[in-house]
């Protein structure tokens, strides 16, 4: 006769994975991803996501509720305590990198269903989620060029280096 | 000219010489003296002095401002772009070069001849002003209704004043011309008048929290800046002729030296009147929006300075002046009223402008000494006219352009040939030849 | 001859009136912007200072070279204007407050009524339907009328040009970018997304929105929502306004208004004092003659 105990051992154990997506989900996460690909004035570079997993462990704390689990902010649990996670997790799936182009505009005035008629664009999201954290936390970059450098157009366009001449009288 | 008149020298007052030989052009310019006698006479008078100097250091200036630009003249300021050219060049000389309009509508319109030994001063004045004003200033000082009606208006303050230039330089024709059409002139010039010098103040309605509270009425500002010109431009008569009675004698004639004080008097009561309005609006204008309590800070204090000293004090001293026939207090009052309506002006425009704002713009010393020099400039230019032109005297022509004194010379039998001997009867019993 | 004078100075009148009614003044009525007019929102609790704005507005609008790196930030030790070679600043307040620092942007805000537009007698202003308020340099006169208007004190004047000062300031990358869909420079770089662009009615709803959800980071005010008529550049802050700079006595409304009074007298004169003067003029004592000439009637009285 077969044993259904090996049957029954993968079922046990889907099930235990089932019952965490997170941690299904997890497994997928990418270990670094090159964040700013596109950056003119600042260079490409590396994110360490294991890391921030690993130190922060809820997803939520920075994909609001599109793992599927419960956000931190009272105010998003209200309507999000019981989210199905969505397809797309990054970023860029919810953030647009042009918020204020023609398309994405009309796009806004015309989803009059949406509720969530104030988020930002992708370049905005990022700043604000990792930039408060690391100030709340006292800990991980704050500074423009602790993240990612300037290119030699960045240089170009900020003047960097360039003193004032104490000789020059300002004008009102 | 005081030592050459004493030695005898015949005044240019027509178009013939005492030996009966037209006047040349040349012989007009330089006063009847030769060319050495002139340079002598300039040379002699220690005002001149004072004015070289100016102009040896402010021309060199004013020519840098256009070599340079703005930047290098002035203090090319963002929050104060109205300076001291503007402010004083435009908003201060416009209401005193009023004096045009008004004496020009008194004699013409309100048929007060008693007042025309004056009246050519009184267009001339207005000319200069404004002519100064626009020429100085170039693009800065075209403003919309400023800018037409200014024009337009100096244009018909060109035609009165150029009866004088017709007389001078024998063109009689001319002067008949513009005879014709002086009363079109004269009610063009009124309309003009009103308008831009209510214009003037309606430009700071644009930035009614801009200039201090005191000084800005968002519904009367135009009427403020109206009425105040009317006893600016009079006053400014006052004074012109005051200092031309004293530093030119002998260019008045015997009617203008006999008439001065009766027409002073005249013009002072007209300012009175002026004065007496303008304070009321003034008062009611802060009552109206009731301001009564910035005259608590040293912005009230400033403000009551400038309308006790510059209105209420001549107002006083020229009421008095009339009445008791004192004729040093009656001008020291239009002098005053002319430096009340010049503070005023410049409060407006220039000081408490921008009162909110915590720094205050005083102008660099090439902006103060382009605006003296341009001054001068305006006094040389006043002089000039003044010395030659029939404005303070009036010019013995042969042709004689009024009809009636024609008339009356050929029926007392004069010969018409010499001006210069035959008495002018004229239509005025106040002319004296002297 | 004086029947033709009076005609004349009434025909005069009549001519100037109409002239004096194509007058723009005559206009505004209360406008409240163009429907599809776009606008940006500030919200100065997301403002860190980084000078970006300034930054990418210099190179958009081809500005000379900055005195000193956009990265500086000692220019902040004072407050500074909008200029000709400067079309956006940013300032620092509430610098001592425990919470930080507050950065406001500067910079023409556009407004539904502008002043420029109504002081400028060249019409070298336009309010284009996008919201942006633009000027044509070439027309421009230099007599900075404009300026004195701004209740902002935003335009600036090119006093370094010797042959050319003209009045330079934000126009919205209107040239470069509105026209083709492409949102302004600053609004483009800024990285903490402190400025919104979209259309002004829209942006509106959103800013009271923001104080709505978040109650205790902002100050219940949308400045430039209907100041001086309302504005194309709208503030959020998290406290009140006049702390951070900005004039908060100016009323609702428009500059123009305060005109209007002045304007509308202008065909009245124009209008009334030929014939009053004329008038007063037949009635006055003196007798005249067919040339104008003047006769004392005292003389010939006798």
């Amino acid at each position: 006769m077969p044993s259904y105990k090996p049957l029954i051992l993968s079922a046990l154990i889907l099930s235990v994975t089932a019952s965490f997506p997170m941690a299904a989900s997890c497994l997928s996460a990418p270990d670094t991803i090159i964040l700013n690909q596109g950056g003119k004035l600042f260079q490409p570079f590396e994110f360490n996501h294991a890391k921030h997993i690993q130190t922060i462990k809820e997803c939520a704390d920075c994909h609001h509720h599109t793992t599927g689990t419960l956000p931190p902010n009272p105010k998003c649990a209200k309507c999000h305590a019981n989210s199905s996670p969505t397809s797309v997790v990054s970023c860029k799936g919810c953030h647009s990198a042009t918020p204020f182009s023609p398309e994405t505009l009309s796009e806004k005035s015309n989803a009059k269903e949406r509720y969530h008629m104030d988020k930002m664009g992708l370049k905005g999201a990022m700043h604000q989620s990792c930039i408060s954290c690391h100030q709340k936390l006292s800990a991980g970059p704050t500074g423009c060029q602790e993240c990612h450098e300037r290119s030699a157009a960045g240089k170009a366009l900020y003047y960097t280096g360039k003193v004032a001449d104490k000789s020059s009288k300002k004008h009102h | 000219m005081k030592k050459f008149i004493k030695q005898g020298l015949q005044t240019v007052d027509s178009p013939y010489q005492e030996d009966g030989e037209k006047r040349s052009l040349m012989n007009k310019l330089l006063l009847g003296l030769s060319p050495s006698e002139y340079l002598l006479q300039a040379f002699r008078n220690p005002f001149n002095w004072i004015l070289g100097l100016i102009f040896v250091i402010g021309i060199p200036i004013l020519l840098g401002r256009f070599v340079f630009g703005l930047a290098w003249a002035t203090s090319g300021s963002n929050d104060y772009p109205w300076g001291l050219f503007l402010g004083f060049g435009l908003f201060a000389m416009v209401p005193l070069s009023s004096s045009g309009f008004q004496l020009g509508t008194a004699c013409e319109i309100f048929g007060r001849h008693d007042l025309e030994p004056i009246e050519r001063l009184a267009l001339l004045n207005g000319l200069l002003g404004y002519f100064f004003m626009v020429v100085s200033f170039g693009p800065a000082a075209v403003l919309f209704l400023v800018a037409w009606h200014v024009s337009t208006y100096l244009s018909v303050q060109i035609l009165e004043v150029s009866t004088a230039f017709f007389e001078w330089i024998g063109f009689p024709a001319g002067k008949r011309g513009v005879r014709r059409i002086t009363l079109g002139l004269t009610v063009s010039g009124i309309i003009l008048s009103t308008l831009h010098q209510g214009a003037l103040g309606a430009l700071f309605t644009y930035a009614p929290g801009k200039v201090h509270p005191l000084w800005y009425s968002s519904s009367f500002q135009w009427l403020h800046f109206f009425v105040s010109s009317l006893p600016g431009g009079l006053c400014m008569v006052i004074a012109v002729s005051t200092i031309a009675a004293k530093t030119m004698n002998w260019r008045g004639d015997g009617r203008f030296h006999a008439n001065l004080d009766k027409i002073t008097v005249s013009l002072a009561k007209g300012a009175c009147m002026g004065l007496a309005t303008y304070i009321t609006i003034k008062l009611i204008a802060i009552a109206h929006d009731n301001k009564w309590s910035y005259l608590d800070s040293g912005w009230g204090q400033w403000f009551m300075l400038e309308i006790i000293l510059g209105f209420m004090l001549p107002l006083v001293l020229m009421t008095y002046g009339v009445n008791t026939r004192k004729m040093a207090i009656v001008r020291l009052g239009a002098f005053a009223t002319v430096f009340g309506v010049v503070l005023n002006r410049v409060n407006t425009a220039i000081i408490t402008f921008n009162w909110k704002l915590p720094h205050r713009e005083i102008p660099p010393w090439r902006e103060v000494l382009i605006s003296i020099t341009i001054f001068a400039i305006y006094i040389v230019v006043y002089r000039f006219i003044l010395y030659r032109l029939p404005i303070l005297y009036r010019w013995r022509a042969e042709e004689a352009p009024e009809v009636v004194t024609e008339t009356e010379a050929v029926r007392s039998g004069a010969p018409i040939g010499h001006a210069s001997t035959a008495p002018i009867a004229s239509y005025s019993n106040m002319t004296k030849l002297d | 001859m004086k029947r033709r004078n009076f005609l004349k100075a009434c025909v005069i009148g009549g001519a100037t009136i109409t002239l004096g009614k194509t007058n723009k003044g005559w206009a505004a009525g209360s406008f409240e912007g163009y429907p599809d007019a776009m606008g940006v929102l500030v919200d100065t609790t997301r403002c860190i200072g980084c000078r970006s704005c300034e930054a990418a507005c210099n190179k958009e609008q081809q500005l000379a070279p900055p005195a000193e790196s956009f990265e500086d930030k000692s220019v902040f030790q004072e407050e500074r204007r909008p200029d000709s070679t400067h079309y956006t600043v940013v300032n620092e307040f509430e610098k001592k407050e425990p919470q930080g620092p507050v950065y406001r942007k500067v910079q023409c805000n556009h407004c539904n009524e502008p002043a420029c537009l109504t002081s400028c007698f060249v019409n070298a202003y336009t309010k284009t339907k996008e919201g942006a308020v633009i000027y044509n340099s070439k027309v421009c006169v230099g007599c900075r009328n404009c300026m004195i208007a701004c209740p902002f004190n935003v335009p600036g004047y090119s006093y370094e040009s010797v042959t050319n000062p003209v009045v330079k300031k934000c126009i919205l990358c209107y040239d470069t970018r509105l026209k083709v869909g492409k949102p302004p420079a600053c609004v483009e770089i800024c990285p903490q997304e402190a400025l919104t662009f979209g259309h002004r009615a829209d942006l509106v709803k959103l800013a009271h929105e923001r104080i709505r959800m978040n109650p205790e980071s902002y100050y219940d005010h949308v400045y430039g929502e209907k100041e001086l008529g309302g504005t194309s550049w709208l503030y959020l802050s998290r406290t009140s306004f006049d702390k951070i700079g900005f004039d908060t006595t100016m009323g609702n409304e428009p500059i123009i208004s305060n005109v209007k009074e002045f304007l509308g007298m202008v065909p009245m004169v124009l209008s009334i004092w030929p014939a009053l003067f004329s008038g007063i003029h037949l009635l006055s004592k003196g007798k005249h003659d067919e040339q104008g000439e003047h006769h004392d009637t005292t003389q010939e009285d006798r």
